[in-house]
């Protein structure tokens, strides 16, 4: 069952998250195996399946990157594997600059104003490539959504940093 | 079960009938058993009107004992007296020693399968626990008045795949049927739920995000909680498993033989008794502190010789306070995993008896920046908790609001090339869950695969936790990387994953319940339980006659409330033949005591409804869930 359908919300990027979680809520109160606990071993299973699809529809949609893949899968839009080779060689580069500034953070003179402005920079890149999708995805067309299909990719890359910058971080404050 | 009897439309088959539950606290130094009576969950008393019962089992020459009785042996027979059992179950050999070395045990077994060696005979942790649920069973069958229908019990959060089910299999041995494994942070999470965070003083009190801080004797957890109208949504979790008030205990051990070890004559290697002695004397030392600025600690060593000394609580404080920083760091991390802020947190409860230690209390006040709720007993909150949710799960209150929705604590994968993990199921992710990757060879030719299943957050299987490995053989031969290989994970709501695998395009299929290298086999079980039994061979067919003949009267009440409700989504020539499917299953119910061939029967007449009525359990499950949001909607406008 298509997942937006399954939470009775229109099949549209933007979302109202609230909507969204309190539909997840109503459906879990219906079809969680706890529900079930005392019923035939047929109906625990049935319920587990269930519940874990309601979850897994959740999950997806509740995440914008996911979102935008499902969205994306749901109108047949071709997706480069992600073994594909990248063609953007300056959005290459510019990953590898910001590897960098990450690596460095550790010798900064200043690690904690470091730290912000290397997340400061990853967040504003994130939200630039993000305001794009957006666009595509309201546009419908083939070309947009292969598009999209690429910004999505990049975005990915930057969700890694901020995920690298994160474990940086842990190391940095911790003990 | 003459007639089938139907019910009005909407209502239950049987609705008065009030099935006994309870819910177990199985914890590393103390278990409990709780259980709601006339609307109000309690902890259920033994015959000295003791609640707490000390998890010490007594192996002795013509018994086995449980509790305080167990506990009297601890000093003088330490090696056939197993105290924190629950630190030992569902890890190797290895773990175990390298984690606790002084153990006054004798292990024996094998790397994965670790036994104590007593003197009746070689005794596995998960025995242990069985022995102390058998023995909180027997006190509840007695003190509610009947037989048991089901009990949830606590884990740990952070407990792991092969530490869960562990737990289950010790309720199997036990006898007990297990209506939900439940994390213990979400079972206090219940428990103050429904009570003070609920209560009318408290504006939006019921709305928002809790922290439940639960440090036991041997685990330490930390949940984040999102509650809303009735849900507990587990944001994240985090933990350790291996640290609790019987670390803080070691620490003063340590350092008492460190220390002052020359002069008292305390020389490692000791004596298990003497090792008993000292961890009691630190623990002692350890309540006392609580409320005294110091302690004086006495031994009685060999040749009636003994020594005294004191330990003041700035000096225990600082022995402490690396361990105490240790969980503010696993809160730390679910803070962030939750992506909450100390500041959203409206509420923190403590969980757990060395919650008690004050420095314990001033750090976690400090870290949350508010007074932490302590108004119910620390002891007891988790199988208060345990106690409402199993009369949930029961079916005592099918108008009941509460959903719990928790979450795995540590991520699932599989083994790569080179010794990486490749995650399948992150941490913190929503049970029951279902995912599927995909994977392929590496040679030319390749028809066969071996998959290792691994639990942690760590990038290499040796840093990981090795859950079990498989093969998946008869792939048709391919070039490298020609093949789809499918695996599939599925973690269900008691937090057990089980794993399968398939190549695509011959479907060729390996399946495996993820039976964890660290615990028992099902053989084991099967053998543990036919020793335990006097007539062993007719005690068990009795049990196993008696298992599907409950089963056999859920399918029917199930089946019967189905069609009672939602029977009109049906034609009236498949509710016929699901009518006689019903009254084969009664027919063959009623004959099986008397037939050789009874549990057969009954399975296989289940099956036929099962069969009957698989349609119909899909259709009626997509029709409520429509039906819930239909009516949510309505709500919302």
């Amino acid at each position: 069952m298509n997942y937006f359908d399954l939470f009775a919300l229109p099949h549209s990027f933007s979302l109202d998250l609230s909507q969204l979680s309190s539909a997840f809520q109503a459906l879990q109160k219906t079809a969680h195996p706890d529900k079930f606990a005392h019923a035939s071993a047929q109906e625990q299973l049935l319920a587990v399946q269930k519940s874990a699809t309601i979850n897994d529809a959740y999950q997806t949609l509740k995440n914008p990157l996911k979102r935008a893949e499902y969205i994306l899968l749901e109108r047949d839009t071709d997706m480069p594997s992600e073994q594909a080779s990248f063609q953007d060689n300056f959005f290459l580069m510019h990953q590898m600059e910001l590897h960098e500034m990450l690596e460095e953070l550790s010798t900064a003179d200043d690690v904690d104003s470091a730290v912000d402005q290397a997340r400061e920079t990853l967040d504003t890149e994130f939200q630039t490539l993000f305001i794009q999708l957006e666009q595509l995805l309201q546009t419908h067309s083939n070309e947009a959504d292969t598009k999209a299909c690429e910004v999505v990719r990049k975005l990915k890359f930057y969700q890694k940093l901020q995920l690298e910058l994160e474990r940086i971080e842990e190391q940095l404050f911790d003990d | 079960m003459a007639l089938l009897q139907i019910a009005e439309p909407g209502q239950s088959t049987v609705p008065h009938e009030h099935r006994l539950a309870a819910g177990i606290d199985l914890g590393t130094t103390n278990s409990l058993i709780a259980s709601v009576k006339s609307g109000l969950a309690e902890t259920l008393l033994d015959d000295n009107n003791r609640d707490i019962l000390p998890s010490v089992v007594s192996y002795q020459a013509d018994a086995i004992v449980v509790g305080d009785d167990a506990k009297a042996f601890a000093v003088s027979d330490a090696e056939n007296t197993i105290i924190s059992a629950k630190r030992l179950i569902g890890r190797s050999l290895n773990d175990i020693e390298q984690k606790y070395p002084n153990l006054p045990y004798q292990f024996v077994g094998n790397e994965n399968h670790p036994n104590i060696q007593t003197r009746q005979g070689e005794i596995n942790p998960v025995q242990v626990s069985s022995e102390i649920l058998k023995s909180l069973a027997k006190r509840a069958e007695h003190a509610l008045g009947g037989e048991l229908t089901g009990v949830v019990i606590t884990v740990p959060a952070y407990f792991d795949d092969a530490q869960r089910q562990s737990t289950k299999d010790a309720a199997k041995l036990a006898g007990i049927e297990v209506l939900r494994l439940l994390n213990e942070p979400t079972a206090a999470a219940v428990a103050y739920g429904l009570d003070s965070l609920s209560s009318a003083d408290q504006k939006n009190s019921n709305e928002g995000v809790i922290a439940v801080y639960d440090l036991g004797g041997g685990t330490f957890d930390i949940s984040i909680l999102r509650l809303n109208k009735g849900v507990f949504e587990v944001l994240a979790t985090g933990g350790d498993s291996a640290l609790g008030g019987d670390d803080f205990d070691l620490l003063v051990v340590d350092y008492l033989v460190k220390n002052l070890g020359e002069e008292a004559g305390l020389v490692r290697p000791l004596s298990p008794s003497l090792e008993r002695q000292l961890l009691q004397q630190a623990c002692f030392a350890k309540e006392q502190l609580t409320t005294q600025s110091s302690v004086e600690v006495k031994l009685s060593l060999p040749n009636n010789n003994s020594f005294t000394t004191t330990i003041t609580k700035e000096h225990f404080d600082q022995l402490i306070k690396p361990l105490v920083s240790k969980t503010l760091r696993a809160c730390r991390r679910a803070l962030k995993d939750a992506q909450i802020t100390t500041d959203e947190i409206i509420e923190v409860v403590m969980v757990g008896g060395s919650t008690r230690v004050p420095l314990v209390r001033s750090e976690v006040e400090n870290y949350f920046k508010r007074t932490p709720l302590t108004s119910i007993d620390p002891d007891k909150v988790v199988a208060i908790g345990a106690a409402i949710q199993a009369d949930i799960l029961a079916g005592n209150k099918p108008d009941s609001d509460i959903l719990l929705l928790d979450v795995i604590p540590l991520s699932l994968g599989i083994e790569t090339m080179g010794g990486l993990v490749e995650k399948i199921i992150p941490r913190n992710t929503t049970i029951p869950v279902a995912k599927a990757q995909e994977f392929t060879t590496f040679k030319d030719g390749q028809t066969a695969m071996a998959i290792h299943v691994l639990q942690g957050e760590r990038e290499l299987v040796d840093d990981c936790r090795s859950l079990a490995r498989f093969e998946l053989r008869g792939i048709p031969p391919m070039t490298a990387g020609a093949a789809h290989i499918r695996v599939t994970f599925k973690v269900d709501a008691d937090g057990l994953l089980k794993v399968t695998a398939m190549e695509k395009s011959s479907k060729v299929a390996a399946y495996i319940e993820v039976k964890p290298a660290f615990g028992l086999e099902e053989s084991q079980i099967t053998q543990m339980l036919t020793d335990s039994m006097s007539n062993a061979e007719q005690d068990m067919q009795a049990r196993m006659l008696k298992e599907q003949q409950v089963e056999a009267k859920r399918v029917l009440e199930s089946v019967q409330s189905a069609l009672a409700a939602d029977g009109d989504l049906l034609t009236e020539e498949v509710r016929n033949n699901i009518a006689k499917g019903l009254f084969n299953l009664v027919d063959v119910t009623q004959k099986s005591a008397e037939s050789v061939t009874g549990i057969k029967d009954i399975e296989e007449a289940i099956a036929q409804v099962d069969k009957l009525t698989a349609h119909f359990a899909e259709l009626r499950m997509d029709s409520s869930i429509r039906q819930a949001l239909a009516g949510h909607s309505v709500d919302e406008i």
